[in-house]
C-alpha cells in the first residue's frame, strides 16, 4: 500500500503521520510538511498513492494549512481516498472544500502536542487497504470461507507482535526484524520512554507498538540504495574482513537485477550477509531513540528522542533473510555497534536473545489473530527457534 | 474555532474563549519550581497552557504554537544564559510564519546584578514583546 503523507510541523503531526502509514501495513512514498507546493502536486498527481494521510494541527489549534492544503488537492487530479486525521475543528471544511474525493474523517493523530493517538487513522487505513485487496485481486471466495479477509504480510505480523504480550505473558517486551529484497520491516512492542527524573523525553512519545519499514533497506531490488544508505557501516566492515569493494560492487549489480538470486560462493554468501547486517543496522538507527547527556547540579541528566528499546528481551529475524539464515549474529553484531551514534546513546535491547521465525510463520499466524488470539500467538511462540552464537 | 487571529499585534488576554499560549524554560536550563508555579497560575486564569517544560529549544516552542496556533509563547529563563538562548527567537519564529505570536520573556535574565532596564532593553530588542523581572528571591 503506498501511502502519500501530510502533516503540518516535521517533528510533530508529519512524523505521526508517517508512523501510522507504517503501522498499517503501509510504505510511505511521499510526505509533506507545512504548504503543498505546486510541485508537491504535480508529484502526488505523477506518482498517484493509493491512500493519502492528511493531517495538521492539534484539536482547535491551526487550520489555516489543512485549509490550503485542502484546496489545493481539491484541484489536483489526484484519485486515491483521503483519510483526515487532522484538526478535528477543520474537519468539516475540510470535506466541503474536496467535494469531488473521496474523503474519510477520523480522530486527529495528535488532538494535543505530544498526545499521540495513531489507532483511529490505521484503522481506517487498514479498512481501505483489506477493501482494495479483495475487490482488486478477487478474493471473495476466500473471505466466504474464512470470514474475514486475508491480511497482507506487514499489517498481519504487526497484529501478532500486538497480541503476542497481552497473550503469552513471557513475552513481554519484543521485537522483530524482516528483511526482504526490497524493504526492511522493524516491528517493536515496548514501552517507549520510562518516566524518571533524569530523563527528559522530547518531541512525541512514540506508540508502544511502533512498525518502521525502510524502502531503500533490502538485499535484491534494492541492493544498490542499500548501498548508498549504508556505505559507512559496509565499507568498515569490508574492510575488517579484507574483501575488495570492487567484488561486492559487481554482486551488488547481480543480485539487483536478479531478484532470486541465491548465493554462489562462501564469498557471495559472506557479501549476503553482510548486506543483511547492513539492513539491520540502519532499520534499528531509524526506529529506536536515543540518549544525549547533559550535566547539572544535580548530575547527568538525559535528554530522550524517540522510542526507547533498552527492555526489549526477544528479537526475532521473521520472514526474508533472517529467517532463512538463522544466524543470531547477523542481528547482534550491527546492534552492538550501533549503541553509540554520533553524540547519541542509542536505546537498543539490553540484552535480548535472538529467534528465527524459521518457518515463516508470523505472517500466516497473524492472519488468525483476529479470531483466535490465545492459539495464534502460543503456537508462534512456541515454533521460534532460540537462536545461539555461532561465533 | 481558532481561526487565526490577524487583527493586531497587542492582543490583550482579556477574551477567555480559551487561547492556548506556551510556556517553557529555555535552553539548558533546569529551574523547574517558576515554571510549575506559571502553569497552574495561566491555567486557572482561564487560559489552555501548554507547558513544554524545562530544557526546552527554541525549535520545540515554535513547533507546538504551530500545531497549536497558540497566542503566545511565555519563554522563561533562570540560569543566566537566557540572552544567548532567545538569541533569534523572532527571526526564527518569523521563518516559520509565526507572524502574529507575542513573545514573552521573564526570569533571571542575565548573569549578575545588570539593572533591569538594560536587560528589559536588551531583551526587546531581541524581538520579545514583553519582558519581566524575576519576582521571587
Ligand atoms: C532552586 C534553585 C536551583 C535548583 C533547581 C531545582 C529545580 N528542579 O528547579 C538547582 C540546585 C538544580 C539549581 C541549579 C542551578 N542554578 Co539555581 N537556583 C535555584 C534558586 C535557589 C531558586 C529558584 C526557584 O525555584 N525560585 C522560585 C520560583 C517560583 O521563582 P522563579 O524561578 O524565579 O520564577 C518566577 C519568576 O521569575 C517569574 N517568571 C519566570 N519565568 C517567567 C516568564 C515569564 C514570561 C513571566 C511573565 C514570568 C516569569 O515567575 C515565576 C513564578 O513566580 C535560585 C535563586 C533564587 N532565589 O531565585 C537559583 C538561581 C536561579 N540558580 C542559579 C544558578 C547559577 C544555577 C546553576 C547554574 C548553578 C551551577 N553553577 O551549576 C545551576 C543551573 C542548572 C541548570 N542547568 O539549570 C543562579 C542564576 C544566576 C543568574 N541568572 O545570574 C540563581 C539566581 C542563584 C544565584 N543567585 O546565583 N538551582
Amino acid at each position: 500500500m503506498r501511502i502519500a503523507a501530510i502533516g503540518l510541523v516535521p517533528d510533530l503531526t508529519l512524523q505521526l503521520a508517517k508512523l501510522a502509514a507504517m503501522s498499517a501495513g503501509g510504505k510511505v512514498i511521499a510526505s509533506y510538511s507545512f504548504s503543498l507546493t505546486r510541485s508537491d502536486i504535480g508529484y502526488l498527481e505523477n506518482i498517484q498513492p493509493d491512500i493519502l494521510l492528511f493531517s495538521g494541527g492539534t484539536d482547535g489549534g491551526n487550520s489555516r494549512y489543512v485549509l490550503e492544503n485542502a484546496r489545493k488537492l481539491a484541484a489536483s487530479s489526484l484519485s486515491c481516498p483521503v483519510i483526515y486525521a487532522g484538526n478535528r475543528a477543520a474537519a468539516e471544511e475540510v470535506v466541503d472544500l474536496m467535494p469531488a474525493k473521496e474523503v474519510i474523517v477520523t480522530e486527529n493523530l495528535m488532538p494535543e502536542v505530544g498526545q499521540v493517538n495513531l489507532e483511529p487513522a490505521r484503522e481506517k487505513i487498514r479498512d481501505l487497504f483489506l477493501k482494495r485487496i479483495v475487490s482488486g485481486r478477487g478474493l471473495s471466495e476466500i473471505v466466504d470461507l474464512f470470514g474475514t479477509p486475508p491480511q497482507p504480510t506487514p499489517l498481519a505480523v504487526f497484529e501478532l507482535i500486538s497480541a503476542i504480550p497481552q497473550y503469552q505473558t513471557d513475552w513481554s517486551d519484543l521485537a522483530a526484524i524482516d528483511i526482504g529484497g526490497a524493504n526492511t520491516d522493524f516491528y517493536s512492542n515496548t514501552e517507549s520512554y520510562l518516566e524518571t527524573d533524569t530523563v527528559i523525553l522530547k518531541g512525541i512519545r512514540e506508540p508502544k507498538v511502533k512498525r518502521t519499514v525502510e524502502g531503500d533497506l533490502g538485499l535484491r531490488v534494492s541492493a544498490h540504495s542499500l548501498a548508498d544508505s549504508g556505505w559507512a557501516y559496509l565499507e568498515e566492515r569490508l574492510k575488517g574482513l579484507g574483501l575488495e569493494v570492487e567484488r561486492l560492487r559487481k554482486h551488488l549489480d547481480k543480485i539487483a537485477l536478479d531478484l532470486d538470486y541465491l548465493p554462489q560462493s562462501e564469498e557471495e554468501t559472506l557479501f549476503d550477509r553482510l548486506l543483511a547486517e547492513t539492513c539491520v543496522y540502519y532499520a534499528a538507527l531509524r526506529h529506536s531513540g536515543g540518549w544525549r547527556e547533559t550535566y547539572t547540579p544535580q548530575g547527568r541528566v538525559y535528554v530522550q528522542t524517540g522510542k526507547d528499546l533498552r527492555r526489549v528481551k526477544a528479537i526475532v529475524g521473521s520472514g526474508g533473510f533472517l529467517a532463512a539464515s538463522g544466524s543470531a549474529e547477523t542481528m547482534r553484531r550491527p546492534l552492538q555497534k550501533l549503541r553509540t551514534y554520533g553524540q547519541e546513546r542509542k536505546l537498543l535491547p539490553e540484552k535480548p536473545l535472538f529467534y528465527a521465525d524459521r518457518q515463516y510463520l508470523f505472517s500466516l499466524l497473524g492472519n488468525l489473530v483476529g479470531k483466535y488470539p490465545k492459539e495464534a500467538t502460543a503456537l508462534a511462540v512456541a515454533l521460534l527457534e532460540n537462536l545461539k552464537d555461532e561465533d | 474555532m481558532n481561526q487565526e487571529n490577524r487583527s493586531n499585534q497587542k492582543l490583550e488576554f482579556r477574551n477567555m474563549d480559551q487561547d492556548t499560549i506556551i510556556l517553557g524554560v529555555i535552553g539548558a536550563d533546569c529551574h523547574s519550581v517558576g515554571n510549575k508555579i506559571l502553569e497552574l497560575f495561566f491555567t486557572a486564569e482561564g487560559f489552555k497552557v501548554l507547558n513544554l517544560g524545562v530544557m526546552v529549544s527554541q525549535q520545540e516552542f515554535i513547533n507546538a504554537a504551530i500545531e497549536t496556533n497558540a497566542k503566545a509563547i511565555f519563554v522563561s529563563s533562570l540560569y543566566g544564559h537566557g540572552d544567548i538562548d532567545c538569541q533569534g527567537f523572532r527571526d526564527l519564529c518569523l521563518e516559520k510564519v509565526l507572524d502574529r505570536i507575542l513573545l514573552y520573556v521573564g526570569g533571571n535574565l542575565v548573569v549578575g546584578k545588570t539593572p533591569f532596564e538594560i536587560v528589559e532593553e536588551k531583551f526587546k530588542k531581541m524581538g520579545f514583546d514583553r519582558v519581566f523581572p524575576q519576582t521571587s528571591t
